[in-house]
């Protein structure tokens, strides 16, 4: 992809016109109750749209829609090879606007342009489409009952699915969660973050041009009182997959228990480690990876590695090498290629993490915060401290300092979070053993990352539970099996004879 | 539902007065301005196909605008129409509307092109960029060759501003889809007569032609229907236009019968611009009986209270 300057990428943000309805039965409208909410570029304080603030009642709407589209079985009844072929063409007319989307993106969330145009549109096109290629892929089974019987176990598209997104990933994390329910078959009620709706309605849009039947797919912005909670309450949606704070997943079970006892799937916090040991090998790659998990994306990630666990026999020289590719990560306009780290995504939330700041810290390097930015900082901390013990989903890395592996992972274990961790250490034995032994859903050696959308993601503990993102596993939450139990005996003869 | 701007009661589609010459009569289209206004006429719209638009510069229809605008002075919300061949008088005509303060605008398929319903709608988006105000959508296939289908309706919702829709399409069924499931665009009656059955689905708004000459009436079947919800009262003031409707909707003469009956009124503007032609002496005869019969009807029913 080559990237624009940064006067071609604000140029093109000024002529923006991103939908700002919601996005229901096909089409967009206002809210019923016709409020809307700001949606604003944090880099710049600037409103972007004035977008549709929905409530219960769209809520209903759509959910209606939804159900009424899901059993005439225009989707949810499709030969998979047509459904197949709009997810994909949905992929192509998301490449052939990948560039407004990249630019929508920045604008309404401060991730940075050079994100948004190599990782986020990309990977969400991506992601859709291995899960749309996946849909005439995937076999259900026959049990090995006894000769008299034939026992199919099938897996059906579960219906109506509320899908509730976080304000990080807003196109990616659509993606990981619409590929693989549409996919299956299933209706989707979806609300974006109300910090981040823009590129959710212009991605239904798009459905709706690559020929996503209506009702199949509806977008519903506003906050988390006014649509949230009334698809976690509703009575007539399935399954909710919800990504965001523990704080808020826990309330969706509770949702859940008081209405319909809908499944519930859980991607939450994590205050992820990194142990770095005394044998890990080439400490310059190392410090690489420890700066890319803390702060890409400004830490707004809930597998960022916010906590370093180093062996104090490298620590000096290791926290030496942080430092210097920290440098390479300049601070500033989103809009501008060259920079790494844009604004956080509101005044709330830099606030929010300018107070871990605030603090009397032993800051190694950053600790400036200014004006909805905050510098790539490293403080080194005690781990009982606030800044090692609670998400802070910020630029914000703090160092734990041990002597020995025991007392690393027991470190690293010691969180109510068990989203990912990594490991950097040259001995295999170590490396396989600290790999079983850390409690997180995700765990890397020798590097920082997710994995892809070939493997599951998700957490442990307090960091979800219920399902998985990404992998053919992703399909399960949006899908329930069936048993068919088939009798062949022939009855009617052996009474005969 | 509710939407960013309200188009409740009676929408008057204003003439153009014109001098012999041809040349647009000030002092009368103040008169008419100030006739209706009296006459309690709940909005304006400037540039209509009932003001002749499209016998008019772009040029003229922004002055016939500005004017109407001035002459208001914000006692009735006045819309401004954009419709138009080319999409840039359409955006030269929003543009203008927004910056003399218009309260919204009017907004057609561009006749002849027939485009698609998802061009039509890009193009809609575009009138709506330039203008950023209340839209009242026109779909008047009729005239235009193009149908705002549902991809149309479904596309142009991206933008909060399509609020309303004055559907002249005189298809029933359009009306059944429109209020069913487009309940976040205001329905409005723009077949008139049809109007008893756009009431009757909940349509809040009527923009009739026939206002310019008979404000009073209309705006009796808009009482009865939308704020008495007597519907029997309605039927009978109904029953008592359609003869006016039928005179009205007969091939050419629909802009003349309406400025013969400004004239009927006392604000001479008799005067049409090619290629249409005055009504000769039987039209006016038949206009100037079917008028008082409904004038006399109407009154006795609202007589009855």
């Amino acid at each position: 992809m080559d990237l624009l300057t940064a006067e071609e990428y604000r140029a093109l943000a000024a002529e923006l016109n991103p939908p700002t309805g919601a996005f229901i039965d096909g089409g967009f409208r206002q809210a019923a109750s016709g409020k809307t909410f700001d949606s604003v570029n944090p880099a710049t304080g600037a409103v972007v749209a004035k977008v549709a603030s929905c409530g219960p009642e769209d809520v209903d709407v759509a959910v209606e829609k939804a159900r009424e589209a899901f059993d005439d079985g225009r989707w949810s009844r499709l030969h998979p090879a047509e459904r197949k072929d709009v997810l994909i063409r949905l992929c192509k007319l998301m490449a052939r606007n990948a560039r407004e989307l990249a630019v929508m993106e920045s604008v309404d969330s401060g991730k940075t342009i050079f994100d948004c145009e190599t990782v986020d549109v990309p990977e969400a096109i991506n992601f859709i489409k291995w899960h749309a290629e996946a849909i005439d892929k995937i076999y259900d089974s026959v049990s090995p009952a006894s000769d008299d019987h034939i026992a199919m176990v099938v897996r059906e598209p579960v219906g109506v699915v509320g899908l509730v997104l976080p304000w990080n990933f807003p196109l990616l994390m659509m993606a990981w969660k619409i590929g693989p329910a549409l996919a299956s078959g299933c209706s989707v009620v979806l609300k974006p973050a109300e910090e981040t709706s823009l590129t959710a309605l212009r991605l239904a849009e798009l459905a709706m041009e690559a020929g996503v039947p209506r009702g199949v797919l509806n977008v519903l912005p506003g906050m988390g009182a006014d649509v949230g909670e009334p698809i976690g309450r509703h009575m007539d949606i399935d399954v909710v997959s919800f990504t965001g704070s523990t704080e808020t997943g826990m309330k969706f079970l509770s949702y859940a228990a008081e209405s319909n006892a809908k499944e519930v799937v859980l991607e939450m916090g994590g205050k992820n480690p990194a142990i770095v040991m005394d044998d890990a090998e080439n400490l310059d790659r190392v410090a690489a990876h420890i700066v890319n998990g803390a702060y890409w994306n400004m830490g707004e990630n809930c597998s960022a590695t916010s906590r370093l666990i180093v062996h104090e026999a490298v620590k000096a020289p290791l926290l030496e090498r942080i430092e210097a590719h920290a440098r390479e990560w300049p601070v500033g306009d989103p809009l501008d290629p060259e920079v790494r780290v844009g604004a956080l995504v509101s005044k709330a939330h830099f606030d929010k993490v300018a107070s871990y700041l605030d603090a009397d810290l032993q800051v190694i390097f950053g600790g400036e915060a200014k004006d909805g930015f905050v510098a790539p900082t490293c403080i080194e901390t005690d781990a009982s401290s606030p800044q090692a013990t609670e998400e802070i989903f910020g630029p914000v890395l703090s160092v734990l300092t041990v002597s020995s592996f025991d007392e690393a992972i027991a470190l690293a274990n010691d969180t109510p979070y068990g989203l990912c961790a990594s490991l950097f250490t040259a001995n295999a034995k170590r490396a396989i053993r600290g790999a079983r032994m850390l409690k997180a859903g995700t765990v890397t050696v020798n590097s920082f990352g997710e994995g892809d959308i070939t493997t599951p993601f998700g957490g442990w503990k307090q960091s979800g539970f219920g399902g998985r993102d990404n992998g053919l596993q992703a399909h399960d939450q949006y899908t329930q099996l069936k048993t068919i139990w088939i009798d062949l005996s022939d009855d009617g003869d052996e009474a005969v004879d | 539902m509710t939407p960013i701007f309200h188009f409740d009661g009676i929408y008057t589609p204003v003439l153009t007065p014109y001098a012999p010459d041809g040349s647009v009569h000030w002092d009368r289209l103040a008169d008419v301005v100030e006739w209706l206004v009296e006459n309690g006429v709940n909005g304006l719209i400037s540039g209509g196909s009932t003001g002749e638009n499209y016998a008019q510069t772009v040029v003229e229809r922004i002055e016939i605008a500005r004017f109407t605008h001035e002459r208001l002075k914000g006692r009735l919300p006045l819309v401004v129409g954009t419709g138009a061949m080319l999409t840039d008088d359409s955006i030269a005509l929003a543009t203008d509307a927004r910056e003399m303060g218009a309260d919204a605008i009017l907004l057609a398929s561009p006749p002849y092109a027939v485009p698609t319903d998802r061009e039509n709608a890009l193009n809609a988006l575009a009138i709506d960029r330039a203008a950023n105000l209340p839209v009242m959508l026109y779909n008047y296939p009729g005239r235009t060759g193009t149908c705002m289908g549902e991809e149309f309706l479904d596309r142009v919702g991206r933008s909060r501003n399509f609020c309303g829709i004055k559907e002249s399409s005189g298809d029933i069924n359009r009306v059944h889809l429109l209020a069913r499931d487009y309940p976040h665009i205001q329905l409005g009656c723009g077949m008139d007569d049809q109007a008893l059955e756009f009431f009757a689905w909940g349509a809040p708004f009527w923009v009739c032609g026939g206002s310019n000459f008979l404000p009073r009436e209309h705006v009796a079947l808009y009482k009865a229907c939308v704020i008495e919800g007597d519907f029997a009262k309605g039927r009978r003031i109904m029953s008592a236009l359609l003869p006016l409707m039928r005179v009205l909707e007969q091939g050419g003469k629909f802009v003349a019968t309406i400025k013969y009956g400004v004239t009927m009124q006392g604000i001479d503007c008799t005067d049409v611009r090619a290629p249409l032609k005055p009504l000769n002496k039987d039209d006016k005869r038949a206009l100037e009986q079917v008028v008082a019969v409904v004038k006399r009807t109407v009154a006795a029913i609202e007589a009855e209270g």
